[in-house]
């Protein structure tokens, strides 16, 4: 075990150098390439028909490595140079680093597209992997956008990639889209195809949609306009947008997702290369009859079957892209398609996920931290998310290199790994605790200017770590980055004490007390409960027969004083701690309510929690009657 | 009276509604015996849809219908065409026709 977190830290610092590396490489080549292109021609790629390309195209905008690298596509008649020149220059926003994204993005930047936009606010997670061929086991939990535009560049270094970790909403969708001439829908959720299909119709941009489940995909292009292709004869034709052919959003409960329904990987690899597909034609200029517009490619990899069907034609009367549309801002899409754009994690309940976020906090793991919500003040959600600790640097200062009293440097990177190690994962939390404790001395202000007076000066504090058992004095960052603490967490450790909890806050009554307070009360009815002594009181009511309706009341007068109510919760429980009970008696004999005995006829009681021989004790606890009152409602 | 055959297909997830046949072909009946409150003689899709809903949908119907029509999100296909082309509910069905009902797909 002890090698493997070694490894998998060594392996994480090489990684991290390789990625400088990269970065650095990648910046040299940009600067030094027109120099190595003048030699690139000459390469063993070269085949006659390339040395043709070359003789009879080589045009200032496309240089000649650009032929070699893309001569099996320049080669076809429908990219040809020509093509190419416009694919080089191309910007495509792909919306999605997901199934459909990943191999979308992956022919796009290998077909040489110049400027490559991928959007996602995910994280990579390990149940990706199998569909979402651009990210792998090692950048779990690393952004979708970030992982995707890596392993972009190292696909190919000559064209801009660029990664938002943003989740495309009506606020920033129209700024992200600006600079892109073609967008591939990606996505998975009816919000977001609404907010796309609306958003290229507004900026005139066509939308590749595919989308995948299962064993299904399915694949068309909406909002595609002539107007923007000199090679179409009627430039007026426009095709048809997502709203043209489905004006109303899908009810919630009729739409399957990944997580829930399951996807076959490859099913989206395929729909995702023919978006590719689809893009790099659209770029080089084909017709639209040649592109799937007005048609759609219904692909099932159950019977390995395609089918082209034919869609209607733009919508006069559509919505958004009619020449009188009705929408002409982007709205909320989340609230007009009544469902989420995120996909819901999978729910544990929420005792279960607070122990299991809670185990992850105590060993350091990455976890969810709570915070309050914006709309109710007093309500916490846990999905805060924190990192994992790290273990950091080694204190690099000149102060403790020279001095003689700090001894930061004599702990070589082993034992300072091997400490980090023995914290977080041997020790648990208490046990850290007082590991904490031992190694940091608090030393209170040597004197005071004047006695007793309060002085802003504050404890001073000596950081201590062990070699070989022997407690050596260090400094606060190298105490710190060795744990992989931070300031608050010790503050909070040194300050903590053993004292248990206190007990909780008595319950907010809010508005009830006043409520009851104005309600007429009297003594049992009952003369043997009255008679000894006991506290309950009963309220006075004509019309009220049980706690229930006396809450339905309590509602009504507090909506008419438009002052928020308590829960009925709250409100039985501030009942029952005054002792206070509703009780309408069935008939004459029925008298008490507490001890059936008491009532001439014991059978009319209706109450059915048998006292017994406890009954003339009414110093009963409260939480019985809670309990009871519970039972009434 | 002519007999009335048609090719019904299912995808997109719509089969789940349908006893997962993707693919059958069903024999209309006679649609004044089937519908004499009606009083017409030629199905169209409008009488299809309810004759669907009770003898091949089994449950969940606010899945696959919303009023007289096919609930938003189900793209319905005359002849591999949209069935927009053809007049939708009142496009009159004729023998060996193939109706198709496709559940879009959001998943990706
Ligand atoms: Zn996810
Ligand atoms: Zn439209
Ligand atoms: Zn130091
Ligand atoms: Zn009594």
């Amino acid at each position: 075990m002890d090698r493997v977190t070694v490894l998998e830290e060594e392996i994480a610092n090489l990684r991290m150098i390789l990625q400088q590396k990269e970065a650095e490489l990648y910046e040299l080549k940009k600067e030094c390439i027109r120099e190595s292109h003048a030699q690139l021609g000459s390469t063993n790629h070269t085949t006659p028909e390339l040395n043709n390309l070359l003789k009879t195209h080589c045009s200032a905008r496309l240089p000649k490595w650009a032929i070699v690298r893309y001569s099996r596509q320049i080669l076809l008649p429908d990219i040809g140079v020509k093509g190419q020149e416009k694919l080089c220059s191309a910007r495509v926003l792909v919306v999605g680093a997901g199934g459909l994204g990943c191999p979308a993005a992956v022919y796009l930047a290998g077909a040489g597209v110049g400027d490559i936009g991928i959007v996602d606010y995910d994280d990579v997670e390990i149940t990706n992997i199998h569909r979402q061929i651009l990210h792998s086991e090692r950048d779990e939990c690393m952004s979708k956008a970030e992982s995707a535009a890596h392993k972009l560049r190292s696909i190919n270094s000559h064209i801009k990639v660029t990664p938002y970790n943003v989740q495309l909403d009506s606020s920033n969708a129209v700024d992200i889209a600006s600079g892109y001439d073609v967008v591939l829908d990606c996505t998975d959720n009816v919000p977001t195809r609404y907010l796309l299909n609306d958003l290229c119709v507004m900026t005139g941009l066509p939308l590749i949609s595919g989308s995948a489940l299962k064993m299904e995909g399915q694949l068309t292009i909406y909002g595609y306009r002539a107007d923007r292709n000199c090679n179409e004869k009627n430039a007026s034709y426009r095709g048809p947008c997502y709203r043209c052919i489905f004006p109303t959003p899908p009810p919630p409960q009729a739409v399957g997702s990944c997580s829930a329904n399951g996807v076959a990987g490859p099913v989206p690899g395929v729909i995702g290369t023919l978006q590719a597909l689809e893009a790099i034609k659209m770029i080089v200029g084909l017709t639209h009859e040649k592109m799937l517009i007005e048609r759609m490619l219904l692909f099932d990899g159950e019977d390995m079957t395609f089918k082209i069907v034919n869609l209607r034609g733009q919508n006069q009367q559509c919505a958004v892209c009619s020449q009188t549309p009705s929408i002409t801002r982007l709205i909320d899409y989340e609230a007009f398609c009544k469902s989420q754009a995120k996909e819901k994690p999978i729910t544990l309940p929420v005792t279960e996920r607070r122990r299991v976020e809670k185990q992850k906090r105590m060993t350091g793991k990455s976890y969810y931290g709570f915070r309050k919500t914006d709309r109710d003040k007093r309500a916490w959600v846990q999905d805060v998310p924190k990192s994992e600790r790290k273990i950091g640097p080694p204190c690099s200062s000149d102060l403790c290199q020279k001095g003689t009293a700090r001894h930061c440097n004599e702990f070589d990177e082993e034992a300072r790994k091997e400490m980090f190690r023995h914290f977080w994962h041997d020790l648990d939390w208490k046990g850290k605790r007082d590991y904490v404790k031992t190694l940091v001395d608090v030393v209170p202000p040597k004197r005071r200017r004047k006695k007793d007076a309060i002085s802003r000066k504050g404890d001073s504090k000596l950081y201590h770590l062990r070699n070989k058992g022997e407690r050596l004095l260090v400094c606060r960052l190298m105490f710190l980055n060795t744990l992989g603490l931070k300031e608050a967490m010790l503050r909070s450790w040194l300050t903590c004490t053993d004292k248990p909890r206190s007990p909780k806050k008595p319950l907010k009554s809010l508005n009830v007390d006043s409520y009851i307070d104005a309600l007429p009360v009297c003594p049992p009815k009952c003369e043997i409960c009255r008679n000894s002594c006991v506290q309950i009181r009963y309220l006075n009511l004509s019309h009220v027969k049980n706690i229930y309706q006396l809450y339905v009341e309590y509602m009504k007068e507090m909506k008419s004083r438009n002052i928020s109510p308590a829960s009925r919760k709250t409100f039985c429980k501030v009942v029952s701690l005054r002792n206070l009970r509703v009780f309408k008696p069935k008939n004459e004999n029925d008298v008490c309510d507490l001890v059936s005995q008491h009532n001439a006829i014991p059978s009319y009681s209706y109450q059915n929690v048998d006292i017994g021989k406890e009954g003339l004790n009414h110093d009963m606890p409260t939480e019985y009657f809670y309990g009871e009152d519970q039972l009434l409602l | 009276m002519s007999q009335l055959k048609v090719i019904l297909q299912f995808s997109g997830g719509a089969e789940l509604l349908f006893d997962k046949i993707k693919k059958r072909e069903v024999e209309l009946p006679v649609l004044e015996k089937y519908l004499p409150q009606i009083n017409k003689s030629e199905w169209s899709i409008r009488e299809l849809l309810v004759w669907m809903k009770d003898n091949l949908l089994k449950e969940r119907p606010e899945l696959f219908l919303q009023g007289d029509s096919v609930r938003p999100g189900i793209l319905v296909l005359i002849n591999d065409s949209d069935w927009e082309l053809y007049g939708e509910l009142d496009y009159k069905i004729q023998n060996g026709d193939a109706i198709m009902f496709i559940s879009t797909l959001h998943g990706g």
